[in-house]
């Protein structure tokens, strides 16, 4: 199994999935504690169709996924506050709007079908060195920036009222997360596809928190899961001769399931 | 005038052109003890909002007294029910928010922010309850989480939103009699807004009384809570 390093496209496969998921399973205790986990869902899809966008007027297609992705999550910060619409409508109507437009776009595409499998389904076999650097930067900031601004994040989600009354800027710090979490999915959507990115940012954390007691806990919990999960489904794919990017979430799913049943018997 | 901690000068209070408190004028003094009380919908938490700096008056002014020159530190204990059970918070994790706003930006709470949180823990005798999980506590051990977390920020003024609200009577007068000992021990001033009778009628030294025409008539308990007074208050009230 350790030949496994030897083959150049796998080591940058591991790395690429090691990085993803050190980038995304703590910002998952977030998604999941702020009630947006189908904001990466429909997200996905907005940057999906913002490469199908970017592919038929050929343009670079990561820029154009960056801007949307990042001016979705912004809308979502906005939405949020909204007291006329629940934010599951809109999400639900971005998630069909994305879908649907991706498809339109990439059929007139040159490149059809191909580059939008490789949009939806990642193609973590094959993401080249530069993005892997790109990848370190930008997950290494939005890691730096959820652990020195750990309390505004907290208090901004958990009370914002309180944090108000303390003096601390919540629609500032809310979009701040908002950005930063934009950024991480662009490129990780970029770098190893839709399915794998949304998974990441749910099933780690969600599984955390069926059993851990602490905050602290859940980001450490969450992290860790979300790296072996990785590993492991990096290797099996390779030994067993499966589609990388699904393994790997089908071990997610896996994982989370074992984490809900051990707190449902728990009676947590 | 000297004694004034909070000043309500001609303050008018609402969302957009949707006014629910009007013309307010009245002072809060050091060292009181305050329940604030009226009708379901009468604009009490919107009062409580506007004290906090939360909500900024449609017209008029709320002036905070500084201590020494240094702005009026003010706690505010928000109503338990609004905090989200799926964080999984320890009670010191929960009492050290208070002193968040004293941190700065971008910097962890400190050691000494976790001593200082674990004092006003044991202050309100739940240091022992520590390291647990607040949302497996009790409705009345959550309560006092809360108080010790605005304690944590050295507060002159406290506000409490509903402090004993979904409690029996006895857990609600657990909770006021230590809101009572708080204010005696360190002459924090204290004001609460409530629904509930018992807790004015118990534990109240003043009483802001928000009438249904959406004024504020402050006075002595006793006075406040005369039967005419109350039917002035909650007479348009619909049932």
């Amino acid at each position: 199994m350790i030949d496994l390093l030897t083959v150049p496209f796998m080591r940058h496969t591991l790395i690429a999935g090691v990085l993803v998921a050190l980038g995304l399973a703590p910002l998952s205790v977030y998604v999941v504690l702020r009630r947006i986990v189908f904001v990466g869902a429909a997200v996905a899809e907005i940057s999906s169709a913002g490469v199908a966008l970017a592919v038929l007027f050929q343009v670079e297609p990561f820029s154009v996924a960056l801007v949307l992705t990042v001016l979705t999550f912004l809308g979502f910060s906005r939405a949020a506050d909204s007291p006329r619409l629940p934010l599951e409508a809109l999400i639900g109507m971005l998630y069909a709007g994305g879908s649907a437009a991706a498809v339109l776009l990439i059929v007139k595409a040159p490149r059809g079908e191909g580059e939008i499998l490789n949009v939806l389904f990642g193609n973590i076999l094959t993401v080249p060195v530069p993005l892997l650097w790109a990848m370190v930067a930008t997950f290494a900031i939005v890691g730096a920036l959820q652990f020195f601004a750990s309390k505004e994040l907290l208090i901004s989600a958990y009370d914002p009222d309180m944090a108000r009354a303390l003096g601390i800027n919540v629609n500032f710090w809310n979009t701040v997360f908002y950005v930063a979490l934009g950024f991480a999915v662009a490129i990780a959507i970029r770098g190893v596809g839709a399915l794998l990115t949304f998974t990441l940012l749910v099933a780690p954390g969600a599984a955390a928190l069926c059993f851990v007691r602490g905050l602290g806990a859940a980001f450490v919990v969450a992290t860790t899961m979300g790296l072996i999960a990785t590993v492991v489904g990096v290797f099996a794919s390779y030994v067993f001769d499966f589609p990388t990017g699904p393994t790997i979430v089908a071990i997610l799913a896996a994982v989370f399931a074992l984490s809900y049943a051990y707190a449902a018997v728990r009676g947590s | 005038m000297a004694n004034e901690l909070v000043s309500v000068r001609g303050v008018t209070l609402g969302y957009g052109s949707r006014i629910i408190l009007k013309n307010l004028n009245f002072a809060i003094e050091r060292g009181d003890f305050m329940g604030v009380m009226g009708p379901n919908g009468s604009g009490k938490t919107t009062l409580l909002k506007a004290l906090l700096g939360l909500l900024t008056p449609l017209a008029g002014s709320i002036e905070l007294a500084p201590r020494n020159g240094v702005p009026l530190r003010v706690g505010y204990v928000t109503q338990r029910e609004r905090l989200d059970s799926h964080f999984p918070l320890s009670s010191l994790e929960v009492a050290v928010m208070g002193r968040f706003g004293m941190i700065g930006a971008m910097r962890r709470p400190r050691r000494q922010d976790y001593e200082i949180a674990r004092g006003c823990l044991r202050r309100v005798g739940m240091e022992h309850r520590a390291a647990l999980p607040y949302r497996e506590l009790s409705g009345g051990q959550q309560q006092r989480i809360l108080i010790a977390r605005a304690l944590a920020g050295e507060p002159d003024l406290l506000l409490l939103d509903e402090p004993t609200n979904g409690m029996d009577l006895e857990a609600e007068r657990a909770i006021m009699e230590l809101l009572l000992d708080l204010q005696s021990e360190k002459s924090t001033t204290i004001v609460f807004v409530t629904h509930l009778l018992s807790a004015i009628e118990h534990f109240a030294r003043r009483v802001a009384l928000i009438t249904r025409d959406g004024t504020v008539i402050i006075g002595a308990k006793e006075q406040m809570l005369a039967p005419e007074t109350i039917a002035r208050a909650y007479a348009s009230q619909e049932l």
